[in-house]
């Protein structure tokens, strides 16, 4: 019955939900560049710049029940954490031509379906919380300007 | 017990960094001596001498010892700028890289499990440039 019952609730999140599965971060920097803070891009360089080198950021998280994250697999963490510590770290006085890919991005329908899973095995006595490995890599050019 | 194994897993997933980063030191401008290499354009008057892929594949010995070299650092030094030499280029624009990464989790299961070496690879493409003087 438990298991009809969570069937017919999947089928309705999933019919309701779509297969949409949306990533989002926060802002990088608009040119041109202020100060001293770092310059991040995924376009070029405002300015006349010279190459330092190149970063590749592979961020590691668990999806715990569908909905609470741990771990470092989203874009500002990644990009805005790691890859802006890391060009610093360089000398950089920025990193343009930045590129991303959330390599498993979960849908709406998705999410439900784990949380939904991980409450029946809580109701029925189980203490198995449903898991998702999630990766985001990104990749830049670590620059610095010449004016 | 699954209880106290995802306790486990979640004290592992706190201790350990959850983030993997690769670097390559490449500094050169256009003009230069050295070969250079942007993710980018360029502004200086060049002729496009084609287009260029390479790549290096190899083991991860327990789950570490990278043999032949598959990281930025070989694929860009040791694989990308000897090939853009023998084109007789300045330099490589609109590149785009990527390597395998392996979260410090499957690295030690590569280090456990010794005799099934993971494989590493490193690719980059981009467009061989010369620039006219």
């Amino acid at each position: 019955m438990n298991l009809a019952r969570s069937f017919i609730l999947t089928a309705l999140g999933l019919a309701s939900m779509g297969c949409n599965a949306v990533v989002a971060g926060g802002a990088l920097s608009s040119p041109p560049p202020q100060g001293n803070a770092l310059y991040l891009s995924t376009g070029g360089s405002p300015k006349k710049y010279r190459t330092l080198g190149f970063i590749q950021v592979r961020g590691y998280g668990v999806q715990m029940a569908g909905f609470a994250d741990a771990g470092n697999a989203n874009l500002d963490a990644t990009i805005r954490g790691t890859l802006a510590e890391e060009a610093v770290k360089l000398g950089g006085h920025g990193v343009i031509n930045i590129e991303f890919l959330d390599e498993n991005p979960q849908t709406d329908a998705e999410r439900i379906n784990d949380a939904m899973k991980t409450a029946q095995n809580l109701a029925n006595g189980k203490a198995k919380i449903e898991t998702k490995d999630r990766y985001v890599t990104v990749t830049g050019e670590v620059i610095e300007f010449k004016e | 017990m699954r209880a106290w194994m995802m306790a486990l897993a979640l004290t592992a997933v706190g201790s350990t960094g959850c983030t993997v980063v690769d670097k390559v030191r490449l500094p050169a401008v256009p003009g230069g001596n050295e070969v250079f290499v942007t993710a980018g354009d360029i502004q200086e008057p060049h002729e496009v001498l084609g287009v260029v892929q390479v790549s290096r594949s190899g083991p991860l010995l327990f789950g570490n010892i990278d043999v032949v070299g598959t990281d930025l650092e070989a694929g860009f030094k040791e694989v990308l700028l000897p090939e853009v030499k023998k084109m007789n280029g300045d330099g490589v624009v609109r590149v785009r890289y990527h390597m395998t990464q392996y979260t410090p989790f499957a690295r030690i299961a590569g280090a456990i499990l010794f005799v099934f070496p993971l494989p590493s690879t490193v690719t980059i493409t981009g467009q061989v440039v010369k620039l006219k003087h």
